[in-house]
């Protein structure tokens, strides 16, 4: 560990808190421009038959007649001293609610991680032993046809065989080892997908390598190769793609536990967006931010550790942090969250 | 940008073949799919001859046939209509998606990419906000901003790939600015928009290009999944996703979950495909 | 002079008991076509014991718990009607009995009314629910506390002045006018009977429903936000309403409500044994249960029917013709036989025919195509080349706004834009969620109908949505300017005497339906049960929730 860096991992570090804080704002303003909030719309509703001066009344016991740069700088003074304020829906603490919901998430988002690398790694494994005329081409297309089947439909159709015709789970306990496996299933393939893009590029890659050819000519067999030389140097960028898989295994939690009738933090949006309620979707938000940076700082530290060949220096032309701050291979194989 | 790009890159590794190589008959097939998908939205009436909207309430539920290739709906409504008809839309939102993507992703790399400095470094911190947030959370948070529709969902998903659009073109500008022949027009004395329209563009728009058909393929699935959670259009609009959304709640029907399912399986992979495809080509 | 509630409720109960023929069938029939299935119906067989534990499947379980806040809410009402009791019980064809208040009297004015409180009725909490309790809760109701961000009830009568404890077991309450539908709405879901105590925990406190301690057969054992709420039986309960049959403590061990929000799932886990009862199942999903011998249950609340109310200040409705049209031009049995099942009927009137003052009107708006087109005929409206009227160059243009409380509301549209269209009208469907549909819809007076799903527990109510007078809900825009509805309004509002009132909601149905400010579509089923044969005895009261206070398991 150099000073160069450290100077690299205090300039992350610095970008990651101003990252966050940006977000914060980010969705207060979006949100604090829709029109209406849940305190009023329920207010309104001409059943309730309330006049004017009664909801006037009740709106301000909520602070929502305030200007809302004072609302926005309440609710970041409170945010930096951890306080998430209550919830507009429900009158519950924030805290509270997200504490709740965040054990369940995270247990689907951990499993369908795994699944997600098992699969990948065995597709990658395939392409590279399986005889090329019958699996590898095959192989090569689950990828593509990962990325293209929308969740919704895998999880619908999972539930449909393996809880209602097989019963190997019940919908009613959704926190169960089976039921948690299968929504990790649905949740897991787009990123399995992700995954094994980079491993097989990566495989390819090495595999065409002088020292691979050196070896093969050496009657090193395709499979000890293929453990003991080409897997690691390819399985490095999966550090990459994990970390920024982060933020889809949390945005597809929002139809995976729909579906699959988890209460998690995307159930905990969903409710939360149907009633504007405002210091919950903040607070979700928020959260998912420092998680999504907190990974990938985290990846970006870890990585020139892992590989003496990065460099830590900046390199671009502008010689500033720049856009291609984050190693930029990925790129193409980046997905917006596949629902 | 730090050396993981230089240890892999795809474009690196990708095998460069010329655009007259023989077309894989994969893409053959997807172009296809992608030509039927185009004909449905051009002429649904000639390609689906029964009423999208009009249905024959004593034929509710039937399961597919000869006359009803994808079965009815609850309404009695054949269903292959109502797909076909719920094309247009479909593939109309999907492209308005890409197009905000690609115009202010677009916008915002260029600039970023070739003005450097401070305005570099106040863009990248934009871009890495609407990264740090999960962009199907974004987009959800979004479309209720603006209201439920599908126009609306479409606009959210585009917004929500407004960042990997600004970044691969920041990367393409400042790659293209570096290479050799730019610089040599530089020095030549070209001026900065010049050199801006002449070389980095072109180059920068090839590899936004390939993303933007991943991209139209990904949308198409973002706003389908927008949709299944109600964040769409009201019937009787028939978009794809809509389509699966309202099936779901008839379990004893399956067809009206899967018929349109397959539709959008079998035109993301076509798109998915072809975009591949053209990234090993450029 | 005073009256006890006795011999003052007995022509109502006659009426009831009319009314009531049709509502039950609902429910057996239900039960009938079930029994041919593996075991037995959801009636009564066997003797009912102890012991069970159910769970129940909601699609929902609404925003905060503050009991005032929650209350009305229809999914939150299940809970409340386990844990907490209320004053009077109506059962689900209008008929008042006694409960918490074992007898009421009122003058003759109906501004002054005298509450008989069972003895030895106690909270979960150990505290008495004695006339004090009764005022603090009364008053809760009728003003909230805004201040502390708690609402008052939205239906709870706006002309009540104050109530004052007599004795440990007797409530005055009074009232600044004449409020016949008081008592009715002490049976209300509003109107549950909390404890004191946590009547005065602040705001964020009763939003945590440990807190919010009733008096009912069920206490909450534990709940989670938005995922479930678990109930115990509360072994020394002794105080249940006699008009359900039994009064001691309930026979199931606990009743889970668990949030499952696809539709598809609720009913396939009852489909698999996996839970027992699934909330809102889809109509159309229903047969197929039957067929398998589930008990497919829908009560029918007291209430308004499913249908349009037009604004006659709006294009084309401020025509009396074209209204009739659209009256004339909706086929509600093709409706009955796609949307839904055998269960439902069609609408006799405005308001539900289990509403003990309902009277059958149909005729002034039964389906007949031909006289519709007439009608727009006379009203100039001509048919152009692609089959849309036109009058001075407009056309005949209108949009249906598919009311998100009810699910099936979409497809009605869908169906009766296609019956409208064959008239001639050019119909527009624009759906919303539920809160956008409360931002551009449920207050928008520019908008030239609104599909109305409304219960009310007494017809008193439909006073108050007439006209704009006293914060009236002017559903028909007609402001003051139609008399005749102005003065059945007054003698609806101002009423008495229950059979004087009877009469005049009578003429009022007749003169709305003539005028054709309301297309009534169907009788509503708002709430709809699928569940597990071997659970019986479930009662379902006026606003049509199911009570499992009485129900058993077999075993």
């Amino acid at each position: 560990m150099n000073a160069s860096y450290l100077r690299y991992a205090g300039r992350r570090l610095v970008q990651a808190v101003v990252v966050v804080l940006l977000a914060y704002v980010f969705t207060f303003v979006v949100i604090s421009v829709l029109p209406g909030d849940p305190v009023t719309n329920t207010l309104r509703n001409p059943e309730n038959g309330f006049t004017e001066e009664e909801i006037a009344r009740i709106v301000s016991y909520y602070g929502l007649d305030q200007p809302i740069a004072v609302q926005l700088w309440q609710s970041l003074s409170h945010f930096l001293v951890g306080d998430l304020g209550v919830s507009l829906r429900s009158n519950l603490p924030v805290t509270r609610l997200v504490a709740e919901v965040v054990p369940s998430t995270l247990a689907l988002a951990a499993s369908a991680l795994a699944v997600a690398l098992v699969l990948a790694f065995a597709i990658a494994y395939g392409t590279q032993n399986l005889p090329r005329r019958y699996g590898q081409g095959v192989l090569r297309a689950f990828p593509s046809l990962f990325l293209s089947v929308p969740a919704f439909v895998v999880g619908l159709l999972l539930i449909q065989v393996f809880a209602f015709q097989l019963g190997l789970f019940s919908v009613i306990e959704p926190d169960s080892a089976w039921a948690t496996f299968f929504a990790a299933v649905a949740l897991g393939i787009p990123v399995s997908a992700q995954v094994a893009e980079v491993l097989i590029t990566g495989l390819d890659h090495e595999s065409r390598q002088e020292y691979a050819a050196v070896a093969r000519s050496r009657g090193l067999g395709q499979a000890r190769l293929f453990a003991k030389h080409l897997l690691k140097p390819s399985s490095l960028p999966v550090v990459t793609v994990v970390a920024l898989t982060v933020g889809e295994l949390l945005g597809g939690a929002l139809i995976i536990e729909t579906i699959f009738g988890r209460t998690g933090i995307g159930s905990l949006v969903q409710r939360s967006v149907s009633t504007q309620d405002l210091p919950v979707l903040q607070a979700v938000v928020s959260l998912a931010a420092v998680v999504f940076v907190v990974v990938n700082l985290l990846a970006d530290l870890v990585y020139p550790l892992l590989d003496p060949r990065v460099r830590t220096e900046p390199a671009s032309a502008s010689g500033k942090a720049g856009l291609g701050e984050a190693p930029e291979q990925p790129i193409l194989e980046r997905q917006v969250s596949v629902p | 940008m730090t050396a993981t790009t230089t240890v892999v890159g795809s474009r690196g590794v990708a095998t460069v073949r010329g655009w007259s190589a023989v077309v894989p008959p994969t893409v053959l097939v997807s172009f296809a799919v992608l030509l039927v998908v185009l004909l449905w939205s051009l002429l649904p009436g000639v390609l689906a001859s029964q009423d999208p909207v009009n249905g024959v309430p004593a034929d509710k539920l039937l399961g597919p046939s000869a006359d009803h290739w994808f079965g009815t709906d609850h309404l009695g409504r054949d269903l292959f209509s109502r797909v076909v008809h719920g094309t247009a839309s479909s593939v109309a939102s999907a492209l308005v998606a890409v197009t905000i993507g690609v115009v202010v992703g677009g916008a915002i790399g260029l600039v970023a990419g070739s003005a450097g400095g401070w305005a570099d470094i106040v863009l990248a911190r934009i871009v890495d906000v609407l990264l740090a947030i999960p962009s199907f959370l974004l987009a959800v948070v979004i479309v209720s901003w603006l209201g439920f529709e599908t126009v609306n969902a479409a606009i959210a998903t585009g917004v929500s790939a407004v960042a990997v659009f600004a970044r691969v073109m920041r990367a393409e500008v400042i790659k293209t600015r570096r290479a050799v022949f730019v610089e040599a027009s530089v020095l030549q004395g070209g001026s900065r928009t010049h050199v801006l329209l002449r070389h980095v563009l072109p180059n920068a728009s090839r590899s936004l290009l390939a993303l933007a058909v991943l991209q139209f393929g990904l949308s198409i699935l973002v706003i389908a999944g927008l949709a299944f959670l109600g964040y769409g259009d009201p019937p009787p609009a028939s978009d794809w996703g809509l389509l699966v959304s309202s099936g779901k709640d008839y379990p004893t029907a399956p067809w009206l979950v899967y018929a349109p399912a397959l539709v959008v399986v079998a035109t993301v992979l076509s798109v998915n495909r072809i975009s591949r495809w053209l990234r090993r080509t450029d | 002079m005073t009256t006890t509630h006795a011999g003052r409720w007995a022509g109502r109960t006659r009426r009831a008991i009319q009314a009531a023929v049709g509502a039950l069938a609902t429910v057996t029939l239900a039960a009938a076509c079930a029994a041919g299935g593996p075991a037995s119906s959801g009636g009564g067989t066997g003797e009912p014991h102890d012991g069970g534990d159910i769970t129940f499947l909601i699609d929902s379980l609404g925003d905060t718990w503050i009991p005032n806040n929650s209350s009305i809410s229809s999914f939150q009402g299940h809970i409340w009607g386990h844990v907490a009791d209320k004053l009077v019980y109506v059962d689900e064809v209008g008929e008042v009995s006694p409960w918490i208040a074992e007898s009421w009297e009122q003058d003759d004015d109906a501004t002054e009314f005298t509450l008989h409180l069972k003895n030895g009725v106690t909270f979960s909490d150990g505290s008495p629910l004695d006339a004090d309790a009764v005022v603090k809760n009364l008053d809760t109701w009728a003003f909230g506390a805004p201040d502390a961000g708690i609402s008052p009830i939205g239906l709870f009568p706006k002309t009540y002045d104050h109530a004052e404890a007599v004795d440990d077991t007797t409530v005055k309450v009074h009232f600044d006018a004449p409020t016949l539908g008081f008592v009715p709405t002490l049976g209300y879901h509003g109107s549950i009977l909390i404890s004191p105590k946590a009547l005065a925990l602040p705001a964020e406190e009763q939003a945590d429903l440990s807190n919010d301690i009733g008096s009912g057969p069920f206490v909450v054992e534990s709940w989670k936000e938005g995922d479930s709420v678990v109930l115990k039986k509360r072994a020394d309960y002794d105080w249940g309403p006699e008009a359900v049959g039994h009064t001691g403590p309930a026979y199931l061990d606990t009743i889970t409500y668990k949030l499952v929000a696809e539709s598809s799932t609720r009913t396939g886990a009852v489909r698999s044994g996996q839970a027992d009862v699934a909330y809102n199942a889809t109509p159309q999903e229903l047969d197929s249960f039957k067929d398998q011998g589930f008990v497919v249950a829908v009560p029918r609340y007291l209430g308004f029917v499913n249908g349009y109310r037009l604004n006659t200040r709006v294009a084309p409705f401020d025509d009396a013709l074209v209204r009739q049209a659209f009256q004339h031009g909706i086929d509600r049995d093709e409706i009955l036989s796609t949307v839904y099942t055998d269960d439902w009927s069609p609408a006799e009137s405005l308001i539900q025919s289990n509403v003990p003052e309902a009277t059958d009107h149909s005729d002034s708006f039964a389906y007949d195509p031909e006289l519709a087109a007439s009608l727009l005929d006379d009203a100039g409206w001509t048919e152009g080349a692609d089959g849309v009227r036109t009058k001075d160059g407009k056309k005949l243009e209108l949009t249906l706004y598919p009311n998100p409380y009810l699910a099936t509301s979409k497809a009605i549209d869908e169906l009766v834009a296609q019956q409208l269209g064959e008239l001639g009208f050019d119909v527009d469907i624009q759906a919303y969620d539920v809160v956008t549909f409360g931002e551009r819809v449920s207050d928008n007076t520019s908008l030239s109908n609104y599909e109305v799903t409304r219960s009310f527990i007494d017809v008193g109510t439909v006073a108050s949505i007439l006209t704009d007078a006293e914060n009236g809900e002017d559903w028909f825009g007609l402001g003051e300017s139609d008399p005749r509805t102005n003065k059945l309004r007054d003698a609806v509002a101002q009423a008495t005497d229950l059979d004087e009132r009877a009469k005049s909601v009578d003429e009022l149905q007749e003169h709305l339906l003539d005028q054709a400010y309301f297309a009534p579509v169907t009788q509503i089923v708002q709430r709809i049960y699928v569940q597990n044969p071997e659970l019986h005895d479930v009662t379902y009261n006026g606003v049509a929730y199911a009570s499992y206070y009485t129900a058993w398991l077999e075993d």
